[in-house]
């Protein structure tokens, strides 16, 4: 079947009712969670529980629990938080600047993704707070006068970290709570429950899906796109300036900000695109959160893992080109030396993995696309792996060069940080609607006369 | 009901290549009275000048591509334009050749003795002029390749109107996007980022595609919304269309910015003195000024023009930020090249005179020739493309 490019393709398939659309999406909070919920939530609490365990050992212990030592001293901590931070970054992409491109695609997944961008930034918030061993102390991070004397060094982008992560976390959940708005209304006409009832009307701020409502909705909504827009490229250009900044070899090059984006929005991809599946699969939305949505976010993360995949050909060639010798001994290093099999699963997951959706019939087969978003996900875990460890451990004094190995708690804690993000996603399921029901209205076939005639 | 589209050939307004030939003169005659007076002055230009036309040319083809490939409707409409405009990449080669002729005056690398420095005799192996040659070649050959593809089938698709030819211009941008990205650093590095061998900097291909693609779309933008005044265009676009040109060119304005600061920042901060002194050099004497003017003529100036909703809109104001942009990008690469020859020639600070006009007023005035001559038995609109009719109905 060819594709005719003179018609603008409906995002959404069929032509459901608008009520059919409100009904489908509303159902999941109006029903009882089903076994499978409970069987699924059982299992990200469990591992939620082996993180808390696994960290309260470490606030009672120390980090000597973990595999960290000297000159490793950023391990899974740093690499989980700059993970976790990347996977937000798909819901900002989606959210925001797919909004600002017009791409109405972006509709039936675009609520979901804010959520997980939220989530991420919380598991990835966690990090930085332990990772500094005494988490009792956090609260200088934030500068305050006090009667230490004592002030954040403000020239570190550790520091920068703090302000851009809490800026972005905050703008994140004021524009995705805009957004949810107009269907909490939704939600509160339709619910008998009393208690529901004062709960959404409470949060829906008494919208009343008046003309004027919707008028400032939308200009409201355009402006925080835009704010988003350059704040989601700042958090990740600033993680990547923590390493940027330093002389260390394979830390310091100029790539760092536009690479560390990219790879972000990529991984960010891979993950909704992973829980989707299991979403519109479930809660019978395959109509809204169609194939070719799948397909279009697939052919995003084949830009990304191909921007990805530029950077490291440019940062290679870079380091021997320098002609700086520790600059080339690290790149070697990584690809020859004791990490090489981390490296060579970060090659394989990030660069070959997603060349595989220059296929259609690949870009299209679920099974497939699901296997390779997981790829992408651990290829890029291992980015990062490679990036910190394979660095710090072999710093410039051979004498104290050394090889890291994570500790049973360092994989709790990792395990626990899925936990988190995926409890966080079944609750949210199952809480708030997760598709926009006001906005694929708006997509739907037909519903925007204006938009094809009587404007002349 | 959407409109039919109503379209008619008409010639470019003739004036635009009386303007081009006479700058096309006043070009050669600075050009030729550079190499006369001071040949390396001129080489080092020429460098200059032909790094602005590949980003006329290409900044075009790349439009094109990525037209295609993101399914654009709103730029259709002024497709042809940038096809006629990408027809540029014909004649880079010619502006290679001062260049190539003269590569001892400019390319510290390609010297004999280079080999006795030990950081350059490593990189030998790329740095050399056969591999240089090489490289360039089938860079032109690949550039040259694609414009063809795209507007044959573009232009075919004006007569029979199968959309067939939309698909198979899809798979080629899709094709071209991994080629133009690695073509676009080669010409970069080679002969932008090697004036000063020593000197490296990893992101130093995508600051140079910023200001690649600012310059096809300030070009494309102006010609576009020159030749729509006139009429010559398809009837019914106005300023919903213009609106999608001033965005894309805001969003590349901002995306500059963060590149240029990012390498920026992240050199000053590592404080290598093996990187910091390209930035010194372009801080000592009254270099500090050109850098500083950098800030604003690229970034702040137009940041400011282009802000605001009503100014996306507004034709004047949009060929405004696209004139300032044109020449921010001149201004750049004069940034970025000239201080490696007051550096050379134990010149302090910078240097600026009729050597620096000569290449940018040619350029300009053969841009415009050529854009007669190519835009001659063309439609100036892709009458054919299956995506024109929802273009031309597209409302905000």
């Amino acid at each position: 079947m060819d594709k005719d490019y003179s018609k603008e393709l409906s995002v959404i398939e069929g032509k459901p009712s608008l009520a059919t659309i409100t009904h489908d999406i509303s159902v999941p909070m109006e029903t009882m969670p089903n076994k499978a919920f409970y069987i699924a939530l059982s299992v990200t609490l469990t591992f939620l529980g082996i993180g808390a365990f696994c960290l309260i050992l470490t606030f009672i212990y120390g980090i000597g629990l973990w595999g960290n030592n000297n000159p490793v001293g950023w391990a899974f901590d740093i690499v989980n938080f700059v993970f976790w931070i990347g996977i937000g970054h798909a819901g900002t992409l989606i959210s925001a600047i797919l909004f600002l491109f017009r791409q109405k695609w972006r509709t039936g997944i675009a609520r979901f993704a804010e959520a997980m961008t939220i989530f991420a930034v919380m598991t990835a918030g966690l990090f930085p707070l332990i990772h500094v061993g005494r988490p009792w102390l956090d609260g200088y991070l934030l500068p305050h006068p006090n009667q230490h004397g004592l002030w954040v060094n403000f020239t570190s982008p550790l520091l920068w970290d703090v302000f851009a992560v809490s800026t972005y976390a905050t703008v994140s959940l004021i524009f995705w709570y805009v957004g949810l708005i107009p269907d909490f209304a939704t939600l509160r006409d339709r619910t008998t429950n009393n208690i529901k009832k004062l709960i959404y009307s409470v949060l829906s701020f008494g919208w009343r899906h008046s003309n004027r409502h919707w008028q400032h909705y939308e200009m409201v909504y355009l402006i925080l796109a835009g704010f988003a827009t350059p704040l989601v490229l700042s958090v990740h250009t600033i993680v990547s300036f923590d390493f940027a900044v330093s002389i260390l070899p394979g830390w310091h090059t100029t790539i760092f900000p536009p690479y560390f984006v990219a790879g972000a929005v990529f991984s960010g991809f891979a993950m909704v695109q992973n829980a989707l599946i299991f979403i519109r699969k479930v809660f019978k939305l395959e109509y809204i959160i169609t194939l070719d949505t799948l397909e279009k976010m697939n052919k995003i993360m084949l830009l990304t893992g191909t921007i990805v995949g530029y950077a490291y050909g440019m940062e290679f060639f870079i380091a021997w080109y320098s002609g700086n010798p520790l600059e080339l001994f690290t790149f070697v290093n990584r690809a020859f030396g004791d990490y090489a099999w981390a490296y060579w699963i970060m090659m394989t997951c990030n660069v070959f993995s997603p060349q595989l959706f220059w296929f259609k019939k690949l870009r299209r087969s679920i099974p497939f696309m699901f296997v390779v978003a997981i790829f992408v996900n651990v290829g890029m875990w291992f980015e990062r792996f490679v990036i910190i460890v394979t660095s710090l451990s072999r710093d410039f004094l051979p004498s104290s060069w050394a090889y890291y190995k994570p500790t049973l708690i360092d994989g709790g804690i990792l395990l626990g940080s899925f936990g988190l993000f995926f409890t966080l996603v079944l609750l949210f399921t199952k809480a708030m609607p997760v598709i926009s029901i006001a906005e694929v209205k708006a997509v739907v076939d037909g519903s925007q006369p204006t938009h094809h005639g009587g404007h002349e | 009901m959407s409109s039919k589209i109503e379209y008619t050939k008409q010639p470019i307004p003739a004036n635009w290549t009386k303007i081009g030939m006479i700058l096309t003169v006043l070009g050669l005659a600075l050009v030729g009275a550079s190499f006369a007076m001071d040949s390396t002055r001129a080489t080092f230009n020429s460098i200059l000048g032909m790094m602005f036309i590949i980003s006329i040319g290409l900044g075009a083809l790349f439009t094109i591509g990525i037209e295609y490939l993101a399914g654009a409707v709103w730029s259709t409409p002024y497709r042809r334009v940038a096809e006629i405009l990408a027809s540029v990449v014909l004649i880079v080669p010619i502006f290679a050749i001062p260049g190539l002729i003269k590569m001892h005056d400019v390319f510290h690398w390609s010297h004999a003795e280079a080999l006795q420095d030990a950081i350059l005799k490593n990189k030998s192996a790329y740095l050399n002029t056969t591999f240089f040659i090489v490289r360039m070649v089938a860079v032109f050959i690949i550039w040259i390749v694609f414009y063809f593809i795209f507007t044959k089938n573009s232009e075919k698709q004006d007569i029979t109107k199968d959309q067939k030819l939309t698909k198979r211009n899809i798979k080629f941008s899709a094709l071209f996007m991994p080629l133009f990205a690695i073509s676009l650093t080669i010409m970069a590095v080679d002969w932008m980022m090697s004036l000063e061998p020593h000197w490296f900097s990893t992101i130093y291909g995508v600051y140079y595609f910023a200001g690649t693609f600012l310059t096809g779309l300030s070009f494309i933008t102006i010609i576009a919304i020159s030749l729509n005044e006139r009429g010559l265009l398809v009837k019914g676009l106005g300023e919903d269309h213009y609106y999608s040109l001033g965005a894309m060119m805001f969003a590349f304005v901002n995306f500059w910015a963060y590149i240029a600061f990012s390498q920026y920042l992240l050199i000053w901060y590592a404080n290598l003195p093996e990187e910091t002194y390209w930035f010194i050099n372009r801080y000592e004497g009254s270099w500090a000024y050109v850098s500083y003017g950098l800030v604003f003529v690229h970034f702040v100036i137009p940041y400011i023009i282009l802000l605001p909703q009503p100014a996306k809109k507004d034709p004047k104001r949009l060929k405004l930020a696209a004139f300032i942009l044109i020449f921010a990008h001149i201004y750049d690469l004069y940034w970025l090249i000239m201080p490696t020859y007051t550096k050379q020639h134990g010149i302090e600070g910078m240097v600026f005179s009729f050597y620096e006009i000569a290449f940018p007023v040619l350029i300009i005035g053969v841009v415009m020739v050529w854009f007669g001559i190519m835009s001659k038995n063309k439609n100036l609109v892709p009458i054919g493309d299956p995506k024109l009719q929802q273009a031309i109905d597209f409302h905000l």
